[in-house]
């Protein structure tokens, strides 16, 4: 997470404009707490009628936190909402619904019910209402669905089974069962996350269409580009609170200024130059039909990789360490042919990786740690066909000992650890060996300080013998520890530099740099 | 005053709820095992001959085929996998066997091979269906539970595999080996043969599972498919070597129960699935593993001979045993779930 900002300008920032009516939605002081964590700290913003608002903030500023208090899923714990002025307190998904507020989630999926067709998808809350006749036929069903389809202009293959559908044809039949219950404001959750740009065009001319027709539209989304073309406001939401509001003409830079927060780079280390390339990747693509990188990482340095969410950094690492197939150019490991099929043929050419989601993709629930430490190395704990318990275990008190892991002994069960401790464990089980490359994805995220600077001392001392590559959407976590940087965006790889050579300035401009002409990337994307 | 009264009580309530959790937790561990005891002691007590060494082979003899096939659906469950087509695979193999003999007038060792391989073949339909064709495992299974059942009755139109039979209008002329005599009668040291050939797996599975490599991955994988695999091991490998395993079990239980009454008859496999499964699944409640394991499934199925045999003894009527069967299950089930420790 980035520092924390002054919090003065909340009110100032976000008062509705001119003293007309009430603003359609006004939001004042909301506040919400999951245990200790507080994931909105005062959040305040008008929604006027009829206007598309964009809303950004990097992953963790509390967006879908305040989406969903917006769709009555969580009962925010303090602050008011409004909506045509009159105070609302939601207690249920239907609460928001009846007060206008219709919500299409982040994955489309959600939105639609499989084994059912197109019409009785958007029929699914008049079907579902208590107090509905009880019987449906198919019939009946489908002279309704055409008359909402003709109300809202529609276009769709209402016979059709939803799961035959493409992914944008699908949510935009999530989207018109939203539009069916008329709503005043409609909230797009990323709604162009999953779409190829083809699609995301489409969506964009429809939430055009929208804006005529006097609905409000409350759109999230992590690209300045697409807030930049759709919207008539934004505010970027960081740490819990509404940080800057921005008017049109957008300055997109400004906007990723916000989004980042006041950075403090703190380079206190020397920006080593390394020696020698261990690593190379010619031509390789983030995305089909995105623009090809390439970049070497050299012995004796870490190599640090930055951009927005969204930017195609995980989709580059997960090529790099066999998760997923390369979609195109190729790579070498000290000058020999690298092409992972899968993570364990990477791993014995050398090259292993600590994935992103700890829980998901690290963590076996239930299980000691002493397993954890040698799920990845079993053979090396195996002797005469038989795994040495005792080895392991020795091997895990190292990792204890060696990253200050807070635990209770090897067989301690990984749940009983902080997340933090849990990250020094799994990035210290690697660092025993001497591999040829060494990845991590987002490794510093939701751990404390104490366990990232420890993380961080190991990496720089591990690094010295092998090569590591550390990708993260914080740039200031990834300057602290790398010495040189490589910054991501839409796709493409845009900088390269020195880790010491970077300031906040230019990281701002550089990320929002590619923003400036949007519309020449999609010409090239769509001419290959 | 009441401060203290309070700090007090609170203390006492605080002593309690240690209590109760140390009371919550031993039955969590030993509950079933001390059951087992107990109830071993009691049929001891009320009937001398329950005590013997001879009933004690006779429990055994009858734990032996259902530990076997319980063992092949614990590899399979270790990987988050259910196979339940271990019946139908029994009975392939039983009628594959006794047909290569009876019809086919071949060795003993042959057969044996020739029951084996039928096993595996099972086991391999299995993973291809779903680790290739990616369909889930307890559907997959089923699916193979029809056809492989189908299959067998096909292979030997529909009746009974016995010496003398009539195949295809004519006498047959082959018998069942002399290793098949041995493994359903004889002895070593007054110990039946079953028992040993049960021992002998028990002991293969209990050392894969906990003591091995293979085990280790297998765990991983039912674990968390997704950390598995990032961590270098080959989930898709591992579940087809799991269900190679059980099919392969299955098979071999599937020889001792056709050598037990040296004939193949059809569908015989069949009540083992569920009492194998009812095996595997008591077991997670041994010892608080809380999950498939090899010692746990080995009680299960002792578990359930001590349990018929005993109420055999005192003349409880043979059609109420599935009921009780039924309810050590549940009981069981309430151990490892309710009283094991959370889990999302």
């Amino acid at each position: 997470m980035s520092s924390q900002s002054s919090d003065g300008p909340d009110e100032a920032l976000a008062s509705s404009g001119p003293n007309d009516a009430p603003p359609l939605i006004a939001i004042e002081g909301l506040t919400k707490t999951f245990g200790a964590t507080r994931a909105l700290r005062g959040v305040s913003f008008d929604i006027r009628r009829g206007e598309t608002l964009g809303l950004l903030g990097a992953n963790g500023a509390g967006k879908s936190t305040l989406i969903k208090a917006l769709a009555g899923i969580h009962r925010p714990t303090s602050g008011v909402m409004r909506v045509d002025g009159r105070a609302c307190d939601f207690r249920f998904p239907s609460d928001a619904r009846d007060a206008g507020i219709a919500t299409v989630h982040q994955n489309i999926d959600d939105g639609v019910v499989f084994g059912m067709t197109v019409a009785e998808n958007l029929l699914l809350d008049e079907i579902a209402t208590t107090g509905a006749p009880p019987f449906v036929t198919q019939r009946s069903i489908l002279a309704r669905a055409r008359a909402v389809q003709q109300r809202l202009d529609l276009d769709l293959p209402l016979e059709s089974p939803v799961e035959n559908l493409s992914p944008s044809a699908r949510q935009e039949v999530a989207i018109a069962r939203e539009l069916a219950k008329n709503p005043k404001l409609l909230i797009l959750d990323e709604p162009t996350s999953t779409l190829s740009e083809r699609e995301a065009e489409k969506l964009y001319e429809a939430v055009a269409e929208f804006r005529t027709r006097g609905i409000a539209i409350l759109f999230i989304s992590h690209s300045m580009s697409e807030v930049k073309r759709l919207c008539d406001r934004a505010v970027v939401l960081r740490d819990g609170r509404i940080v800057s509001t921005h008017g049109t003409p957008m300055d997109t830079e400004e906007i990723a200024n916000s989004i980042l927060g006041d950075l403090v780079l703190r380079v206190d280390h020397e920006s080593r130059k390394g020696h020698g390339s261990a690593f190379q990747a010619t031509a390789l693509r983030a995305m089909p039909h995105g623009p090809e990188i390439s970049f070497d990482i050299r012995r004796g340095e870490i190599l640090g990789l930055t951009g927005l969410i969204g930017a195609g950094k995980s989709e580059l690492l997960e090529q790099i360490c066999g998760h997923r197939r390369i979609v195109s150019g190729k790579m070498a490991v000290e000058g020999a042919d690298f092409r992972p099929r899968d993570v364990a043929d990477a791993m014995e050419e050398g090259v292993v990786m600590v994935p992103e989601q700890r829980a998901l993709q690290s963590i076996f629930p239930g299980e000691p740690l002493w397993k954890h430490c040698s799920i990845g190395l079993l053979s090396a704990f195996e002797a005469g066909g038989f795994m040495q318990r005792r080895r392991e275990i020795a091997f895990t008190e190292d990792v204890i000992r060696d990253f200050r892991v807070v635990a209770d002994g090897p067989r301690a069960v990984i749940e009983s650890l902080s997340g933090g401790n849990q990250q020094k464990l799994l990035v210290g089980r690697w660092l025993s060996r001497g591999w040829k490359l060494l990845v991590l994805d987002e490794p510093f995220r939701g751990i404390d300080i104490g366990a990232r600077g420890l993380i961080c001392d190991a990496l720089r001392a591990y690094s010295e013998e092998v090569p590591v590559l550390i990708c993260s959407s914080d740039p200031e976590e990834v300057i602290e520890v790398a010495d040189r940087v490589m910054i991501m965006v839409e796709g493409g790889i845009v900088h390269i530099a020195a880790s010491n050579e970077l300031s906040v300035e230019n990281l701002a401009s550089i990320m929002a740099g590619a923003v400036a002409a949007p519309t020449e990337t999609k010409v090239e994307a769509v001419c290959e | 005053m009441t401060a203290e009264n309070n700090l007090e009580s609170a203390a006492a309530k605080g002593q309690d709820r240690d209590l109760a959790a140390l009371f919550k937790g031993l039955v969590y561990r030993y509950g079933l095992v001390a059951v087992l005891v107990l109830m071993i002691i009691y049929f001891a007590a009320a009937e001398p001959f329950f005590g013997t060494f001879r009933n004690a082979m006779f429990i055994l003899q009858a734990a032996s085929v259902v530990a076997v096939v319980g063992l092949g659906c614990t590899v399979s469950m270790t990987v988050g996998g259910f196979d339940l087509s271990v019946g139908a695979a029994m009975s392939l193999s039983i009628m594959a066997a006794a047909a290569a003999m009876v019809i086919g007038d071949i060795g003993g060792g042959w057969a044996i091979l020739i029951g084996i391989s039928a096993g595996l073949a099972v086991g391999l339909f299995n993973s291809f269906l779903i680790v290739y064709a990616r369909i889930p495992d307890l559907v997959a299974t089923l699916a193979t539970l029809f056809l492989v059942n189908g299959l067998t009755l096909m292979g030997v139109g529909g009746q009974s595999v016995a010496q003398g039979m009539f195949f295809r209008g004519e006498q047959t002329t082959g018998s069942f080996a002399p290793i098949f005599n041995w493994l359903g009668s004889g002895r070593v040291f007054g110990v039946p043969s079953s028992v040993i050939v049960a021992g002998v797996i028990f002991v293969a599975v209990f050392v894969l599972l906990n003591y091995t490599r293979w085990g280790r991955a297998f765990y991983a994988v039912g674990g968390n498919p997704v950390a598995a695999a990032a961590a270098g091991i080959r989930v898709a490998r591992y579940r087809i070597i799991a269900y190679l395993i059980s099919g392969g079990l299955s098979a071999v239980a599937g020889l001792m129960l056709a050598a037990r009454s040296n004939r193949g008859d059809v569908n015989v496999g069949d009540p083992f699935l569920l009492q194998a499964v009812s095996a595997a699944l008591v077991g997670y409640a041994v010892l608080g593993a809380n999950r498939p394991n090899a010692f746990g499934t080995l009680i299960g199925a002792v578990f359930v001979a001590v349990l018929i045999n005993g109420l055999t003894m005192f003349n409880f009527p043979y059609y109420a045993q599935t009921f009780v069967q039924g309810l050590l299950l549940v009981i069981a089930l309430l151990m490892s779930y309710t009283l094991g420790p959370s889990r999302r």
